[in-house]
């Protein structure tokens, strides 16, 4: 202890400068590392293996609509339609799924669904030119009342076998959504940092006008970009779909654009776009599931759930370095 | 000396980043009188201004209001001390009515505390027929003509009771009526005992309003006096000065024949340039200059694709091109170093070497994937062309200064492989030893076979850099020289539509 001290001391300058890079870059990490820590000395079971793979598995579903939010709000926009588009999907993909008895149309359905309607939300935000915040209000309205009256009002089940399988199979211990969830982070991640689609989307979040000057389709990226949270969505509604084997119009995917815009600012990434990573998104992810189940193991009322979530999420906001 | 003066402003200094950009100015301006203060773009006219107006401290020298030293630490100061600062970009809210415009920040209330819209309406109604206007205070800004709003911004100074008027640039957006108008308004405050600073690059107008001048060159004051002992060739001179430091700079000539562009009657449907016809042969430099709002920027913007409102035919090597994106230009070879690299040039979150490669991702792709070493191999390639000054190409490129940030722009270009090269305002807030090596940099792409278009206000640099040059005033070409034929009084005379040769030449 004293030795590193004495370190720091020598290092001075420069290894403060190298912490307040860290810090900046990967304060979620170390805000996951302090509620992982206060989780596992609070309550013992924490730590079970059983309980670490159960809190994958409740995160994985907002984990990979996430993601698409991620590419969005890099981009500077947001996308408020992606709880009731998963329930819209769901409604279309169990309704094809029953109608066909295969599986493989379900899925079909459910990414045809899920890319369509964002695609819908790029063209009103890159051709109509309207705010995200206002086209994607439309489109939550417009898409949890499609499913409603799809569904009159209630919930679907599905009637295949093997179709519940697709997020209650496990790979060892991990359950098959997880797996998904993991792959795509690594995609996604991929995406943002290795292609020229995720360099023009940082570019475009940054300085719209300086990137359409610099000769970027800068309409053909945004339409991608909600389209991709789009696609993003029907995957997350299919795992959601299948994990019960029925959909409710009503309630599935309520508020979820909420815990996945959380995930995303805990993460790091900056509200107006330009900056942030997937990393941080995934370990914003993982914060928030934490975080619930630590709540549910001390047995707080769910009621008082939402204000500490409130909290925190406020609390890691403020200690971001912001520009 | 008849008069007593009101303001006095002695030995005033300022720098900016280390580049000291006025070196002790002083400015006398009496009571109830009129003064131009003149000079080029850069003179340090407007730095002078803000720091009476306190927007800026200076780092040497004394202000005097009626004898009494005073201190401008900040523009709420400067107001009251009967100051009032009138800028280019008027400051109206279009969105509310005369009078809340005019009380903004200091409206009036009545015994409960509630805006008293009675008696705000009644001052500015007072106000307003003073000026001559006729209008309801509570018409909305927005519905207004611009020579009204004008009007506004002049009312909330008297409304103010200032004693020291700024006026900058307050005619570029008038017509000739509302001009004259204008002048009126000012002769009669000058009557009441108002004193206005008058900024401005209308010679003409200043010989017929002004009473009395101060010219800046290159933050120096160079000249002061009253306006009837005085002439425009005097005062041009002194504005332009002998030429310091101005070496030309050359290129080979090229031996091709033909043109590389071609423009025919490009016209804006949005009003902002008109019949506009030129064309560039390869491997020339054809300047294009003009004060503010002659539309040389907005011209373009559109033969690059980025304003898509416009009529009249572009040809690129001799073919027809439809451009109404960038990303086309650039397909036809062209290439565009915006003004205002702030907003318009750098992606200031991505590194230096992601901003030079940001127009031709395709050059640096594998199998779908960005390739970081190609990148990383051609960034040090241009790094070495261009002299780039960076320790680590990783750092975001607002770490860089300006002249730096400009080259990586420049580089994004040149890996964009583009055959026509136009910079608008290539060199601006950048320090004259780095101007040189712009400048050099652009001769030696000249040198190389591209065609060059630079967009400046800076006379002294169009000269230096280019071979042909067009004028342009209100959105027009009013006159084409070659460098030979060309000087900066010249550019003056046509960039202030005091002369045009335009039709005749081409």
């Amino acid at each position: 202890m004293t030795n590193l001290q004495v370190n720091e001391k020598q290092t001075s300058s420069k290894g403060l400068k190298n912490f307040n890079w860290l810090w900046s870059e990967y304060s979620v990490i170390f805000a996951f590392i302090v509620i992982f820590i206060v989780a596992a000395i609070m309550n013992d079971r924490f730590l079970y293996i059983q309980n670490q793979m159960n809190i994958l598995m409740q995160v994985s579903t907002i984990g990979i609509i996430a993601l698409g939010m991620t590419v969005v709000m890099l981009s500077g926009g947001i996308d408020l339609s992606v709880g009731s588009v998963l329930a819209m999907v769901g409604v279309f993909s169990v309704l094809s799924l029953n109608a066909s008895g295969s599986i493989f149309v379900a899925l079909l359905t459910a990414l045809a669904v899920g890319a369509f309607a964002g695609f819908l939300n790029g063209l009103l935000v890159a051709k109509g030119k309207i705010a995200s915040f206002i086209a994607t209000l439309g489109m939550m309205a417009a898409a949890r009342s499609i499913a409603l009256y799809t569904a009159d009002g209630g919930s679907i089940a599905g009637d295949v076998e093997g179709f519940s399988s697709i997020a209650n199979a496990n790979l060892g211990i991990v359950r098959f959504p997880v797996i998904v969830f993991l792959i795509l982070t690594v995609a996604v991640y991929i995406l943002m940092t290795k292609t020229r689609f995720g360099r023009y989307v940082y570019a475009l979040g940054s300085n719209e006008k300086a990137a359409l000057l610099s000769a970027i389709r800068v309409d053909r990226i945004k339409i991608g970009v909600y389209t991709f949270s789009g696609l993003m969505v029907g995957i997350a509604a299919l795992i959601e779909t299948s994990r019960l084997n029925s959909i409710s119009s009503s309630s599935s995917g309520n508020l979820y654009e909420l815990d996945a815009i959380a995930a995303v600012i805990i993460g790091g990434t900056r509200m107006t776009g330009g900056k942030g990573k997937v990393i941080g998104t995934f370990f914003g992810v993982l914060l928030l599931g934490v975080l619930n189940n630590m709540m549910n193991l001390l047995n707080i009322s769910p009621h008082l759930q939402g204000l500490v979530k409130g909290l925190i999420i406020i609390v890691a906001v403020l200690f971001q370095k912001r520009d | 000396m008849e008069q007593s003066s009101i303001l006095e402003m002695i030995g005033i200094k300022k720098s900016f980043n280390q580049v000291e950009v006025l070196h002790g100015v002083d400015l006398t301006l009496h009571k109830g009188e009129i003064h131009a203060l003149l000079g080029e773009n850069g003179a340090g006219k407007s730095t002078l201004m803000n720091i009476l107006g306190g927007v800026h401290q200076p780092d040497d020298g004394q202000i005097k209001l009626d004898g009494q030293s005073s201190k401008m630490e900040n523009p709420r100061i400067s107001q009251e001390h009967g100051v009032s600062f009138i800028h280019q970009e008027l400051n109206v809210v279009t969105d509310l009515t005369i009078y809340e415009n005019m009380f903004l920040g200091s409206e009036l209330r009545n015994k409960w505390g509630m805006l008293d819209v009675k008696e705000m309406s009644r001052q500015t109604n007072e106000v307003l027929s003073k000026l001559g206007v006729h209008i309801s205070p509570k018409t909305y800004v927005r519905e207004l003509e611009t020579s009204y709003k004008q009007m506004i911004e002049i009312a909330k100074a008297l409304l103010r009771d200032s004693k020291i008027i700024i006026m900058d640039e307050p005619t570029t957006s008038l017509t000739d009526n509302e001009v004259n108008q204008l002048f009126e308004l000012m002769r009669s405050l000058k009557k009441s005992g108002v004193s206005i600073i008058y900024i401005s690059h209308k010679l003409k107008e200043i010989k017929s309003v002004c009473d009395r001048y101060t010219v800046l060159r290159d933050g120096d004051l160079v000249g002061d006096g009253r306006m009837q002992d005085t002439n425009l060739e005097e005062i041009t001179q002194l504005m332009v000065g002998k030429s310091v430091s101005t070496d030309a700079f050359h290129h080979r000539k090229s031996t091709s024949e033909g043109n590389v562009l071609k423009v025919k009657n490009l016209t804006s449907s949005e009003g902002l340039y008109r019949n506009i016809n030129f064309s560039i042969a390869k491997g020339e430099v054809v300047g294009f200059t003009g004060l503010a709002g002659d539309g040389r920027t907005e011209l373009f913007e559109s033969i690059f694709g980025f304003r898509k409102k416009y009529s009249g035919a572009i040809e690129v090597n001799g073919h027809p091109v439809h451009i109404n994106h960038p990303k086309k230009a650039v397909q036809a070879g062209i290439g565009f170093v915006p003004k205002n690299r702030k907003e318009n040039a750098i992606i200031k979150d991505l590194s230096v070497i992601q901003n030079m490669s940001l127009s031709s991702m395709g050059n640096f792709e594998k199998n779908g994937f960005i390739h970081s070493k190609s990148e990383r191999d051609k960034f040090q390639h241009y790094k070495d062309q261009l002299n780039i000054k960076v320790h680590d190409p990783n750092v975001t490129i607002d770490s860089l200064s300006g002249g730096n940030q400009q080259k990586v722009v420049i580089a994004k270009w040149l890996e964009v492989d583009a055959d026509i090269i136009i910079f608008d305002n290539p060199t601006q807030g950048i320090d004259v030893g780095a101007k040189n090596e712009i400048y050099q940099h652009i001769m030696n792409l000249a040198d190389q076979g591209k065609s060059i278009i630079i967009l400046s206000s800076e006379a002294p640099e169009i000269l230096r850099v280019c071979d042909r040059v067009n004028i342009m005033f209100h959105g027009e070409i009013t006159g084409r020289f070659n460098r030979e034929e060309l000087n900066e009084e010249i550019i003056m005379e046509y960039a202030t539509g005091s002369k045009r040769e335009a039709e005749n030449v081409d």
